[in-house]
């Protein structure tokens, strides 16, 4: 799977634009974390949804990165912190009452739904993508297929493996409950950003 | 609980069509829906889909027991108790046990039709657990304390301005009616839920057996969210959700969000497979994760083959989106939990025959809903058998003095009268009566209706039979007792232009209703009868083709006679019969392949309104249009295909309602600046023509073959 099939990428593009995904294009994993430093320095300091002791109190903006390898979270830490980040790598229980923005490389990408697959076994990268505000989602061009049906193989065998716990993410949480006026980010996610990696 | 009676459910109707927030949003959606949908599905083959859809869903059906076997298996190897409760309350209990077993004293849940059904937040409140569904419309119903009125759209009967009384209620802070803010106020309430949460309890779309995985569906991510917070997670759906690999689920996963709410796919799917580490429970533990398939009558429904196509449903609620009596009322009366052509069907064997008695009355027999649903189901046949059903097993009381009376207005379905217990109702002298009872003014005000012929289509025959042209094409005239005895005047017009055409026409005097009205009331062995009578009737004379100039006759004929008649020994002679039926517009233009210089065209400004049976019922779609086309100026308007209300009976039942469609229906003629109206069924006619008499008689209202006839060139 190393090749890109362009028809596929460009389905994705085109599809994300309708469901508020937002597309950006990078070169590389670390091009994509870059980018999402900057979404987290140009986005406003995100709302509490749990009640704090001190809400006065000066608060940095939070990043999660929880299922990053070692290497690239050492890049984001440093870099994150530099900017005044509070940087969360676990322990997402602390964060419930909510982050700023979420960090996660999908495995998978389904264009003719622009559809990032999650694979998230880690019980931090779940919490941690449904409690920001901002969810920034890298997807390598070429783990890009047409449509569902070419992608099950490699889901049926990630399932009959062993246990795990897969999401279709195709853009923020919405609703249109009231009023059937669309409203995004009611419990997950205002915004998704997906960062096309051209590899 | 109380069950409703007729007489309170006309109330309850009349509350409804009197709320103009409701009918408007209804009605809103229902124009936006459709347009949305039909884009959605434009980039794949939806037919083909659904039924594939359909042949799967009928396949697993057939072996649910290997497939909960296999996912029991497949589930218990990572984690996950799999339970069967046969009964709503095993389930209630089991769910109930498990919140004691493990300590459980606060409860979230995500959408679930299935928890609905079983009434679970009700038994969980009685064994003292708090309980806070998470799904936006469904914490505000939750909040107002009543059910669902769409299986999609939970509140869509509210207003912004209601939802902000209940929150500002809720929270005990007054709040704006901001939309916006409002769906604020819901994330952050419900996050503090989420944390104090013990048990999440969520449905699963489907089950697969292969894997031992389940997937939920959501747009607004609280599933996700219900499923990694507690440290207990209980996920409930009906046994029919089990389906045998990925492909079945991905199948339908292309169908149903496009279907619910025109969405390629929705926001989220979360695919679950196995129980997975959950930090709440101290380090290094794992979630415990049971799931209860939920029985509740399904395996009976599964034998029950003329109904266990419902159990194809996969619960994408389009089957109320576009339903004409939806619109009106709303899902509080166009269902019980279940809502919509859906809720009808399920009402009976879920919640009881008795709660479904009323309730399953209220369909036109339009097919809208069975033209869209997403697992290809005969929704209307299925709502006609079932209360066929209830006529056996209560009598027709429900309804029986207006049975009756509409049934003494129909002394033109004299074969009706030969059967059972019609046979003894008082017969008038004469043949026909000539006006209807006073006793239909006060439920008919909305229409003027027709008076009996003075001369019936059989006997006018012998004076107009045209003469025989040798070498062509035979025709058989099918009548129906509308046109043979109301409106002989569209088959005279008919007859002068297939003369004109030079065909040989036959009008075997012995052949009597299609039948559709009996089957319509439930009288299955009168429908059998007329069925077979009708096909002795035209075998001497060997047609070609057999007209009819009622949409409703032809689809019944076409749709239902193999079924009524599988066990009559007719063997081949049946699908001889239907095949040969054919609409009037349609033999016109793909057999006889009418000209445009048949027609002086003065542009007159005519619209057309499909009858149900013609569009849905037969498919045509094009005849029509192409034939207005050649003798007037077309105009296309609004939702030309969506029903009168008329449905025969229907309208005599729920004349409330029919009366309403009429009206929305006519005023788009009006928008559309027509000044003929046509179709081709003497029911939609009858309609059409009674309310247009009633609002003044300034548009005109003719049959099909009428308004050829009038512009045929001499
Ligand atoms: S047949 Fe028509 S009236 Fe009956 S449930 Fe379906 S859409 Fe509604
Ligand atoms: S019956 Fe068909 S249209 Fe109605 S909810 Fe079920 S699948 Fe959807």
């Amino acid at each position: 799977m190393s090749t890109i099939n362009t028809a596929a990428v460009d389905l994705f593009v085109a599809k994300a634009k309708p469901v508020t995904i937002q597309i950006k294009e990078v070169s590389s994993l670390s091009e994509a974390l870059t980018l999402t430093l900057e979404i987290c320095e140009q986005k406003p300091l995100g709302k509490l949804m749990l009640p704090v002791k001190d809400p006065d109190a000066p608060r940095k903006k939070t990043l999660a990165a929880p299922a990053l390898a070692a290497e690239s979270w050492d890049y984001l830490v440093k870099e994150g912190e530099k900017k005044g980040f509070e940087m969360i790598r676990d322990n997402l229980r602390q964060y419930l009452a909510g982050i700023d923005v979420a960090f996660s490389v999908a495995t998978m990408g389904i264009a003719d739904t622009a559809t990032s697959v999650l694979e998230s076994l880690s019980e931090d990268e779940r919490l941690a993508t449904m409690i920001c505000e901002t969810h920034v989602v890298a997807l390598p061009k070429s783990k890009i297929v047409s449509d569902s049906y070419e992608a099950e193989s490699y889901l049926r065998a990630s399932m009959t493996k062993d246990r795990n716990f897969i999401a279709f993410v195709s853009g923020p949480s919405r609703t249109a409950d009231i009023e059937r006026v669309l409203t995004l980010g009611v419990h997950g996610p205002l915004e998704l950003f997906v960062a096309l990696i051209n590899e | 609980m109380t069950t409703p009676t007729l007489q309170n459910y006309h109330g309850s109707l009349k509350q409804a069509l009197g709320d103009d927030f409701l009918r408007q949003t209804l009605d809103n959606f229902a124009v936006q829906y459709r347009a949305n949908r039909q884009l959605i599905f434009a980039d794949v083959n939806e037919k083909g889909l659904i039924a594939e859809i359909a042949e799967s869903k009928e396949a697993s059906l057939d072996h649910l027991e290997e497939l909960y076997a296999q996912f029991r298996e497949q589930a218990a190897k990572k984690g996950i108790t799999v339970h069967r409760a046969a009964t709503a309350k095993e389930a209630q209990e089991l769910v109930c046990q498990l919140a004691k077993d493990y300590d459980c004293k606060k409860i979230i849940k995500s959408k679930s039709m299935t928890a609905e059904e079983i009434h679970l937040n009700h038994a969980l409140i009685e064994a003292g657990l708090e309980v806070t569904e998470t799904d936006l419309g469904e914490w505000i119903i939750q909040l107002r304390h009543e059910g669902p009125s769409h299986m999609v759209m939970p509140a869509i009967h509210l207003s912004r301005y209601q939802v902000a009384d209940v929150f500002t209620e809720a929270t005990k802070t007054n709040q704006d009616s901001d939309i916006s803010l409002l769906v604020k106020v819901a994330r952050q309430e419900l996050r503090a839920k989420f944390v104090e949460a013990d048990m999440g309890i969520s449905g699963a779309n489907f089950a697969i057996a292969e894997t031992g995985t389940f997937a939920i569906c959501t747009n607004e991510g609280n599933g996700r969210l219900t499923t990694t917070l507690p440290r207990v997670h209980v996920a409930i759906c009906g046994i029919d959700k089990l389906v045998p690999t990925l492909h079945d689920a991905l199948r339908v996963i292309k169908v149903l969000p496009r279907n619910a709410t025109a969405q390629a796919i929705t926001t989220y799917v979360s695919w679950i497979t196995g129980a997975l580490e959950c930090q709440r429970t101290g380090t290094g533990q794992e979630k415990k994760l049971h799931i209860i398939f939920l029985d509740n009558g399904r395996s009976d429904l599964i034998k029950d083959t003329k109904c266990r196509q419902a159990l194809r449903c996969v619960r994408c609620g389009a089957c109320a989106n576009l339903c004409p009596v939806f619109r009106l009322v709303g899902g509080h009366r166009m269902g019980y939990v279940y809502i919509g052509a859906i809720g009808l069907i399920l009402t009976y064997f879920f919640h009881g025959h008795e709660r479904a008695k009323v309730l399953a009355q209220n369909c036109i027999g339009c097919e809208t809903c069975k033209d869209i649903c997403a697992a290809g189901i005969d929704l209307p046949t299925v709502i006609q058998e079932i209360r066929a059903r209830l006529n056996e097993e209560y009598g027709s009381t429900m309804d029986s003095a207006l049975l009756g009376k509409v049934l003494q207005n129909r002394k033109l379905f004299h074969t009706l009268l030969k059967f059972g217990k019609w046979a003894q109702l008082p017969v008038k002298k004469g043949r026909y009566i000539r006006h209807l009872p006073d006793i239909f003014a006060p439920y008919q005000g909305f229409r003027a209706l027709p008076a009996i012929a003075d001369k019936a289509f059989r006997d006018l025959w012998p004076s107009i039979k045209p003469p025989e042209a040798p070498g062509a094409l035979k025709i058989g005239v099918f009548a129906g007792c509308a046109q043979d005895f109301i409106y002989p005047r569209h088959l005279k017009a008919a007859v002068d232009i297939l003369a004109r055409l030079k065909v040989n026409l036959e009008f075997p005097e012995t052949q009597s209703c299609c039948g559709l009205p009996v089957q319509m009331m439930g009288q299955r062995q009168a429908a059998i009868a007329t069925a077979k009578g009708n096909i002795e009737a035209f075998q001497p004379f060997a047609p070609d083709y057999i007209v009819t100039l009622c949409a409703s006759c032809a689809s019944h004929i076409k749709s239902h006679y193999a079924d009524l008649l599988a066990k009559e020994n007719l063997g081949e002679q049946v699908k001889a019969f239907t095949d040969k039926i054919i609409d009037f517009s349609s033999l016109l233009t793909d057999v006889l392949k009418v000209k445009p210089e048949t027609f002086v065209n003065n542009q007159e400004r005519v619209g057309y309104h499909y009858p149900c049976h013609l569009i849905r019922g037969l498919g045509v779609v094009e005849a029509p249009k192409t034939l207005l086309g050649m003798s007037g100026q077309y105009l296309p308007s609004q939702e030309e295909d969506s029903c009168c209300g008329f449905g025969g009976t229907y309208s005599m039942k729920f004349p409330e309602i029919s009366g309403v469609i009429l009206e929305n229906k006519l005023k788009r003629f009006e928008e559309a600046g027509v000044t003929c109206l046509v179709t081709d069924c003497p029911g939609c006619f009858m309609q059409l023509d009674g309310g247009a008499q009633r609002k003044g008689g300034k548009l005109k209202v003719e049959h099909m073959s009428e308004f050829l006839a009038r512009h045929l060139a001499k």
